[in-house]
């Protein structure tokens, strides 16, 4: 094998980069939108009613302290109704979304959180999270790197081999001359490389 | 003593042993080149089959006569089950579950050992010796760990009865189709590791992995679909996937299959990837005795998790001896594992097929930790901490959409690569498709810029599959002077693969815009009330008729609480629901949800209620969930288009395989 073109390369791996964290960066756009309904109740409002919805939105930040991954909005057992009733008299109160969680988290664990608080030896996670989505772009990289093959100067034409069936395959590179137009330089159907 | 038990007991041993004397057969066979100890390992995978088969006839015999001697038996059923549940009580348990996955794997080896074993010559004993071990080493865990056949001291007169969550039609097929999905690996497993063993590691074992693979990325496929199903339509929350650690478990293995299926493609072609395809069909092994492993040790303990055991250790011996040997093997073999040919082309199809395998491996990697940090955390600190949907969701998303993506651009660029010009030529297009949907459903109100990607990448699957599809169909007309219809069926018929192939494409994109439509735009109201009440949500009126009592009187009901509710929408009635409450005799702290859905293809109106007091007063929940209908109809594009492409199973090997001529296709010329 010839030197690889390291940046074609470079780019391809930056290319790669770039969607990973576009991707990634919009990730955290959704889940800023998720808790899709109301703000923290205001903390120096009178005491009222909460509306089924801020209720709710609480409620899908909280799950079941029995069952497993069973958001409390669900659950049916008494200990959630109980649950429920505490948010509905916590928002009457002006509590913040924030300040409910705390509370169940202190009486029940950390488990009661639907989402894992992003902070202590949970970064653990997002640390493999970020690390398992680097490894594979670098592989993926690398991979690409050691199979490039340098002669680029050589134009290519049409695709290798769209089907398994070489008189298809025919028919299949003459429909596309006419849809995407001639080749600059024939087929590349030599086999080079080997 | 217990006829039945005895019987399936000493099947379950005896297949052990047939097991254990297919791999000395075909071991000994093998280096000492005596064939008629080859064709005895042969007929022992034969063996341990119908074996297996034995003790789940059995099994089934002691279920359908109420035979409580037996502790399965007694632990899963009951007199008033209905004959056909039972069948669902055979693989509920930690013992059923376990014969059923052993005999489908005995069936799966057994089919293999047939149909493909005597066509790879070269690596026939190191198959069957394979097969045979991996046998003998959930028969031991059968046999010696949680047998089915284990009796009670003092049979009791009636059984506990299924759980209750499992008490549903729906359970008749999904555990099936997943068990046999998850143990279907198994298949390409042997053949990567024979090929590993036997030094021949050329396209070869991948010719022949192919078509076991496309069944078990199909069964898995399905097994996973109609667990989502069955989530959607039994317990009641809303959503059909909660990534849960079980759910977690089953699609795992799919996705190092589904990346092989496709980086296979490059093998055939190119003589590429051959480490990454070995290392692909070995993980999803690994992942499928991982996901085994979780459910049945109820490690990470869930909603799915019902059977706590004592396997749970020697499932993790064997999932470390998998992922050890196989590591290993690679190792040994990596000497032998150049490449043909190199890449022609940044810009190619293979790239594409690289960066997609890639991205499964990465999708896997997440799936993988964040299933089990709550397990670190527990070892690490002591601490229970919960990764659900949030976390999945926020990560896994982005991948999906880069996947969608990625399938675009794939169907677009050329093997090989070519020339800028024309990809700007063939990218054109479908860059508008994009732009102009991500517009267009932009000005409809979507602004999410995930969902906006998602459906806007949809929308131009759509686009390059129906071009790639109409170009050949037209080139095929032109020289065949065909009809349109006719010449799409000659596509289909020349290469099923890839027109199959190009279907579950389709199938992904509408399944990827039914789940932005249900989880981005679902709404969700609750409501406590009366009979004779109504509420409103979603633009619908509920009026709460009444509620009733139903007595079905079998599979351990007690009773079903069903509040009638009128659905209406500008004062015309839509549907009657009757969701409600069931409840069972043996298990009364587990009452279990009836959901009621109104589906059409818009959306779901998926009620479910919560409970009621004595006043007949109840909490309803309501979701309107868009789109929803459309993710069974994805399901159902996905399943056919893999249905198709099994046409090329068997019927052909690849005119372009490795050792054909590259240049083949340019000799046939324009007909």
């Amino acid at each position: 094998m010839t030197r690889p073109p390291v940046r074609a390369c470079a780019l391809a791996a930056l290319a790669f980069g770039a969607l990973l964290a576009v991707a990634l960066a919009s990730a955290r756009g959704v889940e800023a939108q998720t808790p899709s309904t109301p703000s923290p109740a205001p903390t120096a409002a009178p005491p009222r009613i909460p509306t089924d919805a801020e209720a709710l939105a609480v409620e899908h930040q909280l799950l079941c302290p029995l069952c497993v991954n069973e958001r409390l909005d669900i659950c049916t057992l008494a200990i959630c109704n109980d649950m429920k009733q505490i948010v509905r008299a916590r928002l009457a109160q002006g509590a913040s979304t924030e300040e409910i969680i705390a509370y169940f988290e202190e009486r029940y664990g950390p488990h009661i959180r639907a989402e894992v608080p992003r902070r202590g030896f949970n970064l653990v996670l997002f640390g493999w999270v970020g690390g398992a989505l680097a490894f594979t772009a670098a592989a993926a990289a690398v991979v690409l790197t050691s199979m490039r093959r340098a002669t680029l100067s050589r134009a290519r034409g049409f695709s290798g081999a769209p089907s398994e069936d070489p008189a298809l395959d025919t028919l299949i590179e003459t429909a596309e001359r006419e849809e995407f137009g001639a080749p600059s330089n024939g087929r590349a159907g030599d086999g080079g490389g080997r | 003593m217990d006829v039945t038990a005895t019987l399936g007991a000493a099947a379950l041993v005896t297949a052990l042993a047939a097991s254990v004397l297919a791999t000395l057969a075909s071991t000994v066979g093998h280096l000492r080149r005596q064939r008629a100890l080859l064709a005895a390992g042969r007929r022992g995978i034969d063996a341990v089959a119908a074996l297996t088969t034995v003790a789940v006839a059995a099994l089934l015999y002691a279920l359908v006569t109420n035979d409580f001697a037996i502790a399965h038996v007694s632990s899963v059923s009951s007199r008033n089950m209905q004959t056909a549940m039972k069948w669902a009580s055979l693989y509920s348990g930690q013992p059923g579950s376990l014969l059923f996955w052993t005999w489908t794997l005995s069936l799966f080896l057994a089919a293999f050992t047939r149909i493909t074993v005597p066509r790879i010559p070269w690596a026939a004993p190191h198959a069957v010796a394979t097969a045979g071990v991996i046998l003998a080493a959930f028969l031991a865990g059968l046999v010696f760990l949680a047998s089915p056949f284990r009796l009670n001291e003092v049979p009791p007169l009636d059984g506990r009865g299924l759980n209750p969550l499992l008490v549903d039609p729906g359970m008749l097929i999904h555990p099936p189709f997943l068990l046999a999905g998850l143990v279907s690996t198994a298949v390409p497993f042997t053949l990567g590791t024979a090929a590993l063993l036997s030094g021949r590691l050329d396209g070869a074992w991948v010719r022949h992995a192919r078509g076991w693979a496309l069944a078990s990325f199909l069964v898995l496929s399905i097994g996973n679909l109609l667990g989502a199903w069955w989530a959607y339509t039994v317990l009641g929350w809303g959503g059909y996937w909660g990534w849960d650690p079980v759910e977690n478990s089953a699609i795992l293995p799919l996705l190092p299959m589904t990346a092989f299926l496709h980086t296979l493609l490059v093998q055939e072609r190119r003589g590429m990837l051959k480490t990454w395809n070995l290392v692909l069909v070995l993980a999803a092994f690994a992942l499928a005795v991982f996901g085994t492993f979780n459910v049945r040790s109820g490690l990470v303990a869930s909603v799915h998790s019902f059977a706590q055991s004592e396997v749970g250790a020697y499932f993790l011996a064997l999932l470390a001896i998998t992922i050890v040997v196989s590591v290993a093997l690679i190792v040994w073999r990596v000497p032998r594992l150049h490449a043909e040919a190199d890449l022609d082309a940044l810009a190619s199809r293979e790239t594409a097929l690289i960066l997609n395998s890639y991205l499964f491996v990465a999708i896997a990697l997440v799936i993988l930790g964040g299933t089990l940090f709550p397990v670190l955390s527990e070892l690490v600190r002591d601490v229970r901490v919960t990764v659900g949907p949030p976390f999945f969701n926020a990560v896994i998303a982005p991948l999906l959409v880069l996947l969608l993506v990625l399938i675009a651009a794939g169907t677009v660029l050329p093997w090989r690569g070519g020339s800028s010009r024309q990809h700007a030529r063939r990218l054109r297009v479908p860059a508008l498709v994009f732009a102009a949907t991500a517009a267009l459903v932009g000005a409809l109100g979507m602004h999410e810029p995930l969902a906006l990607a998602a459906t806007s990448a949809a929308a131009t699957i759509g686009y390059v599959t129906a071009r790639e599809v109409a170009v050949g169909a037209r080139g095929l007309r032109a020289a065949r002077a065909v009809s349109w219809p006719a010449a799409l069926l000659g596509l289909l018929e020349r290469d099923p693969r890839r027109y199959g192939g190009f279907l579950v494409h389709l199938g992904v994109a509408i399944i990827a815009v039914a789940v932005v439509g249900s989880m981005g735009y679902q709404q969700q109201t609750r409501a406590r009330i009366a009979p004779g009440e109504s509420f409103e949500a979603g633009g619908y009126t509920f009026r709460y008729v009444d509620l009733v009592a139903r007595r079905p009187g079998v599979n351990g009901i007690e009773v079903e609480g069903l509040t009638i509710i009128d659905v209406e929408r500008d004062g015309r009635r839509v549907a009657t629901l009757r969701p409600g409450r069931r409840f069972f005799s043996n298990f009364p702290e587990q009452p279990i949800a009836i959901v009621a859905v109104d589906s059409d293809l818009r959306r779901d109106v998926y009620l479910f209620v919560q409970g009621w007091d004595a006043q007949k007063r109840a909490e309803i929940q309501v979701f309107i969930n868009p789109l929803v209908a459309w993710l069974w109809i994805g399901g159902g594009v996905y399943t056919l288009g893999g249905l198709l492409a099994f046409g090329a199973v068997g019927r052909r090997e690849p005119v372009r395989a490795l050792d054909a001529a590259p240049g083949a296709a340019s000799a046939g010329g324009p007909a």
